[in-house]
């Protein structure tokens, strides 16, 4: 049985843990006075590369990468702490927030050191106020114990948080839209280049970072990069010879939700199987999975027969999904996957924000597309091939050999892939959220076929049995083309 | 300069180029909607995407970049010599790939979605983009069998309406409002495929905010689709049935290049046409929409004589004998002659010509001051002085002795028994000195367009002719010479002002025989300091600057 490794986690259902002297009492701000008496700034950002740190929001990017970015001769630099978390199924961050703040500032803090920034924006969710209240709070004790604000502990650094809640837009969790919104425009995400890195809030260079990435700050730090990196899988990257190392460390805040006993958060190491972290859950509620997202809506959803696929950035890329947020939601046999995609594709064409054709028009279209085989008005035609032989009458004729085309389904996967293409991973809209709906699409479509097709016969939303409605694995395109990664010796 | 392979063409580009501008220079057409030279590129509409091809190290080899490039926001630079591809080029992109064929048709695809195709009724049909792109690039039907949105319509302010319906969302308005008129009462409301153009609505004690500044026409112009209307145009013509003609605007000294539509009962609408010095892509409105007194049904047909108090019509060989036997009694020490700001500088100078070659009078007067307000906006601006010509006008009538203006001029005025003078601005009141300084005066000679504050005063009135209807230049406040040209015919009976000059020339024995204004501006730059270049056929559409 795997076990929970409770580290951001750890002390999050300690009493008071949210106030100064209670986290105090467990470490609390120790971590960050290590990194300021014990090193360089760029000694931080080098255990942040090394420590294999990837970004918990999504895109699970190197996060000492994205810090290697930035220019270091353009001051302002800010940091921008992405609280915005709305990807459904994903709901690690506000528990941080809600529970242990402190640790989010921590974490804030041996950033802002390492990267010699003095600004701090938390962009939070609208919908948190729980969470903002909880945090303003935790930031204005830390002003008040001389851990925020100028001058922090005589060392001469200044930081100073700022929150900024949202109005209720899931694109305003892209980075750029993000910085867009945080800057009092529409939530409208940028062109890039330049990335953010680069230029970002005021156009000036911008760290953003998931609130998870940043709560690990404080434990690379304080445990060392050596302890970090026995956590997770590091995978060796086959095509560099020889193989180059891919970390994959540290714990994920897996969200779990629909079908199981348990759902919840579970803070686990990264490369645990799907069915384990199931199985960490209490097991699947009803018979049998039917499927799983992995992470959070817009990741391609896994059949029954790619439970095997480990929960981490390689693995699932590799199997062509991803780890995203790590929103894990499964579902079980009484699950109608047609009705889970429109349910999805609803939510999509309602947070497009509207500024790039293809995702603009495309998406309602393909919520209009599923709505239509959903209410049972989905097309399909039969057609014959005219074929010479002896027919049913004994008479050598047109044996008619029928095929059966559903006209709707090849539409709707020509729809999403031409919003952002799922086989050639390009897209041609302005930022990535047009890969995160037709993701969605195309992979249900694919490898939930039989039900859909079922859907459009009986004229009515049908629900077949998991065997039934799973495409086997020899024609599931991602089963056949998915590479299981190899760990480094 | 960089060196670029274009699909299959080797060109030079200057650095800082966009991939767009570089392929219309060698007239290939890379489709795009939001993107406009004028404004910022932000990319949404993704019609412009192109093929870079870059070096893949691993491979060894020049291939496809993985995703498509907007051309709008591809800067083409001059790369370092290590980094150049095949060893010569700085760029290698294509705009007729197979991919990028296909990403067009996609996104002409989505964009019709929702669109309603009313093109039979749409204003924009001929000269949208959204039809020729869509001829040109896109799929032959649609596979789209749901609900369109229908957005209403919207009255945006005093000469805009919006068809939300047909709106692609481009954002080209409302990057003019904040860029070019800085004035910002554009926005988008609403969200995804509910995304609309609006103008602020009253609430929470704001008032409502109408799209009501001097440059909103050009949001029209920008639109590329019919979404953005004209009211003064609306369901006036269809493009194709009109003329074109490149012009100037003669609504104020900034001389913006226009081009000037009309068909044979008129003038239909002025457009702006780009010059990079001047106007680059703009207009104001009071030129846009200032062109109607041309088409009005007041305008001075005939000649006029006064009888008995009265201001009567006749013809011209009455009215030009009145004038002759006047001005040739006269003596030249009592006649003033005043040419006009509104005038071509062909007209100023055969003025001249006349009054220091025939009726030797040095008393030469611009009549024209047209004070009106100056307007300043970001990237615009419209100037105070409402004339075209009023820095030409009073070159040509110098001809070396100072021009009559003003107090000076109106102190002649006031002692002259005749004076000859050419108006052409429509609506402009006199003030009292000058009033009083024309009643004084025997005999009133009056070249004008409209009956006028001026008109009313006159002895004698002869029609003379528009900025449209007729060729010749005009100089702006920069000292830019540039051509207006004649589109419609004068109404009437009226005549070039420059010929009923030449005309009275001639009967009261004169030499002056120029055939058209091309002559009379060979004349000019031989005669007038600067001018030297300034000939019809060196200036051409783009003008020429003043030596
Ligand atoms: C449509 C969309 C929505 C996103 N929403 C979130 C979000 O709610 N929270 C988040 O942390 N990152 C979100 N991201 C990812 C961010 O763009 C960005 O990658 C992340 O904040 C970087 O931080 P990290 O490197 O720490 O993960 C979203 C990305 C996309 C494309
Ligand atoms: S892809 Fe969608 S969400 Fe992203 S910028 Fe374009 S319209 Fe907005
Ligand atoms: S905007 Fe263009 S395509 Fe649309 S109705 Fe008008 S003319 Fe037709
Ligand atoms: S109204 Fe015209 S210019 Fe404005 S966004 Fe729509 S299509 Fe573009």
């Amino acid at each position: 049985m795997v076990q929970e490794k409770r580290i951001l986690y750890e002390h999050l259902d300690v009493p008071g843990i949210n106030t100064f002297d209670v986290f105090r009492q467990h470490d609390g701000y120790a971590r960050f006075e290590k990194a300021i008496a014990e090193y360089q700034p760029d000694d931080i950002a080098k255990m942040v590369m090394d420590s294999g740190l990837k970004g918990r929001g999504g895109a699970g990017f190197s996060t000492g990468l994205k810090w290697s970015f930035v220019p270091k001769d353009i001051k302002p630099c800010y940091l921008c702490c992405n609280a915005d978390e709305s990807e459904p199924g994903t709901f690690s961050n506000r528990y941080v927030l809600e529970k242990n703040p402190h640790l989010l500032i921590e974490g804030i803090l041996i950033c802002c050191y390492a990267m010699g920034i003095e600004t701090t924006y938390v962009y939070i969710r609208g919908e948190f106020t729980l969470g903002k209240k909880m945090l303003d709070a935790a930031i204005k004790e830390a002003y008040a114990k001389g851990y925020l604000g100028k001058n922090i502990r005589g060392t001469g650094l200044n930081v100073d948080i700022y929150t900024h809640p949202g109005a209720g837009a899931y694109i305003c969790g892209e980075e750029t839209g993000l910085i867009e919104s945080l800057e009092g425009k529409r939530g409208q995400p940028r062109n890039k280049p330049p990335f953010p890195a680069v230029e970002g809030v005021f156009r000036k260079p911008t760290v953003v970072q998931n609130v998870e990435t940043l709560c690990n700050l404080p434990f690379i730090v304080g445990e060392g990069v050596e302890w970090y990196t026995q956590m997770g899988p590091t995978y060796g990257d086959t095509r560099f010879d020889p193989p180059k190392p891919d970390p994959n460390t540290g714990t994920k805040l897996y969200c779990i939700s629909g079908d199981v006993n348990k759902p919840g958060v579970y803070e686990l190491e990264l490369g645990l199987t799907c069915a384990e972290l199931v199985e960490v859950a209490g097991g699947v509620r009803g018979q049998e999975v039917k499927a799983v997202i992995p992470g959070g809506s817009s990741a391609p959803i896994l059949t029954r027969y790619e439970l095997d696929t480990r929960l981490d950035f390689t693995s699932l890329t590799l199997a062509k999904s991803m780890l995203g947020s790590g929103g894990i939601i499964v579902m079980n046999e009484t699950r109608n996957i047609v009705d889970c995609l429109l349910n999805i594709m609803k939510f999509y064409a309602h947070e497009s924000c509207g500024q790039c054709t293809p995702c603009r028009w495309g998406t309602p279209w393909v919520r209009d597309i599923v709505q239509r085989i959903a209410d049972g008005n989905g097309r399909k035609s039969t057609i014959t091939r005219p074929r010479f032989g002896i027919a049913e009458n004994g008479r050598w004729g047109d044996t008619g050999e029928t095929e059966e085309i559903y006209e709707d389904l090849d539409l709707l996967e020509s729809v999403a892939n031409n919003i952002a293409n799922v086989d050639t991973m390009t897209w041609n809209t302005i930022c990535v959220f047009g890969i995160a709906v037709s993701w969605p699409a195309v992979s249900y479509l694919r490898k939930f076929r039989p039900e859909f097709e079922a859907t459009i016969r009986e004229g009515q939303l049908t629900t077949l049995s998991v065997e039934a409605a799973t495409v086997p694995p020899e024609e599931n395109y991602a089963y056949q083309q998915r590479i299981v990664p190899r760990e480094l010796e | 300069m960089a060196f670029i392979k274009l699909n299959e063409l080797e060109v030079e580009v200057e650095d800082g180029t966009n991939v767009v501008e570089a392929a219309r220079q060698h007239g290939i057409e890379v489709p795009h909607y939001c993107y406009h030279p004028g404004l910022s590129s932000p990319a949404n509409c993704r019609m412009c995407l192109v093929e870079p091809h870059v070096f893949f190290p691993p491979a060894g080899a020049i291939v496809p970049d993985r995703q498509l490039a907007t051309g709008c926001t591809t800067v083409l630079r001059t790369a370092p010599p290590d980094r150049k591809l095949d060893g010569k080029y700085d760029f290698i992109v294509y705009t007729d790939s197979p991919r990028v064929k296909k990403a067009r048709e996609d996104i002409l695809e989505f964009l019709l979605v929702h669109h309603p195709l009313d093109c039979p009724v749409c204003d924009q049909a001929g000269e949208c983009d959204l039809q020729d792109f869509s001829y040109r690039h896109g799929h032959d039907k649609s596979r789209y069998l749901e609900v369109k949105n229908v957005p209403p319509k919207k009255d945006l302010g005093p000469d805009v309406l919006l068809y939300s319906t047909r709106c692609i969302v481009c954002t080209r308005c409302i990057r003019f409002c904040q860029e070019v008129s800085g004035s910002s009462e554009l926005g988008l409301i609403h969200r995804g495929s509910h995304d609309e153009i609006d103008i602020p609505r009253a609430h929470d004690g704001m008032p409502l905010q109408l799209l009501d500044n001097k440059l909103a026409g050009n949001v029209v112009d920008i639109c590329p689709v019919g979404a953005l209307i004209s009211k003064d145009f609306l369901f006036k013509s269809r493009p194709w049935f009109m003329k074109k003609e490149s012009s100037v605007c003669a609504g104020c000294s900034v001389g913006c290049n226009i081009t000037v539509e009309y068909k044979e009962d008129g003038v239909y609408r002025l457009k702006p046409r780009f010059h990079g010095e001047i106007n680059q892509h703009w207009m104001c409105d009071d030129g846009r929409l200032g062109y109607h007194y041309v088409n009005s049904d007041d305008r001075l047909q005939l000649p006029m004589t006064r009888v008995e108090e009265e201001l009567r019509p006749t013809h011209w060989a009455d009215a030009l004998t009145q004038v002759t036997e006047k001005l040739s009694e006269a003596d030249a020490a009592e006649v003033v002659v005043i040419g006009s700001a509104q005038g071509t500088n062909e007209d100023n100078y055969v003025l001249q010509q006349f009054a220091h070659e025939v009726l030797k009078t040095e008393q030469l007067g611009l009549f024209g001051a047209l004070p009106g307000e100056e307007h300043v906006f970001p990237q615009f601006t419209i100037e105070a002085d409402k004339n075209p010509n009023t820095a030409g006008a009073r070159q040509m009538l110098s001809n070396g002795a100072p021009v009559l203006e003003g107090e000076a001029l109106w102190q002649k005025v006031s002692e002259a028994s005749i004076v000859y003078l050419v108006n052409g601005a429509p609506g402009r009141p006199l003030e009292s000195v000058e009033k009083a300084a024309l009643e004084s005066v025997d005999f009133l000679i009056v070249q004008d367009v409209l009956p006028s504050e001026v008109t009313a005063l006159a002895d004698v009135v002869l029609p003379g002719t528009t900025f449209v209807e007729k060729d010749g230049t005009f100089t702006n406040s920069k000292g830019w010479v540039q051509r207006v040209r004649k589109t419609v015919d004068a109404p009437g009976e009226a005549r070039l002002d420059w010929e009923i000059v030449q005309q009275i020339a001639k009967q009261l024995g004169g030499e002056m025989g120029y055939h058209f204004a091309g002559e009379i501006a060979i004349a000019i730059a031989e005669n007038v300091p600067g001018y030297a270049d300034a000939t019809h056929q060196n200036i051409g559409d783009s003008g020429v600057k003043l030596a």
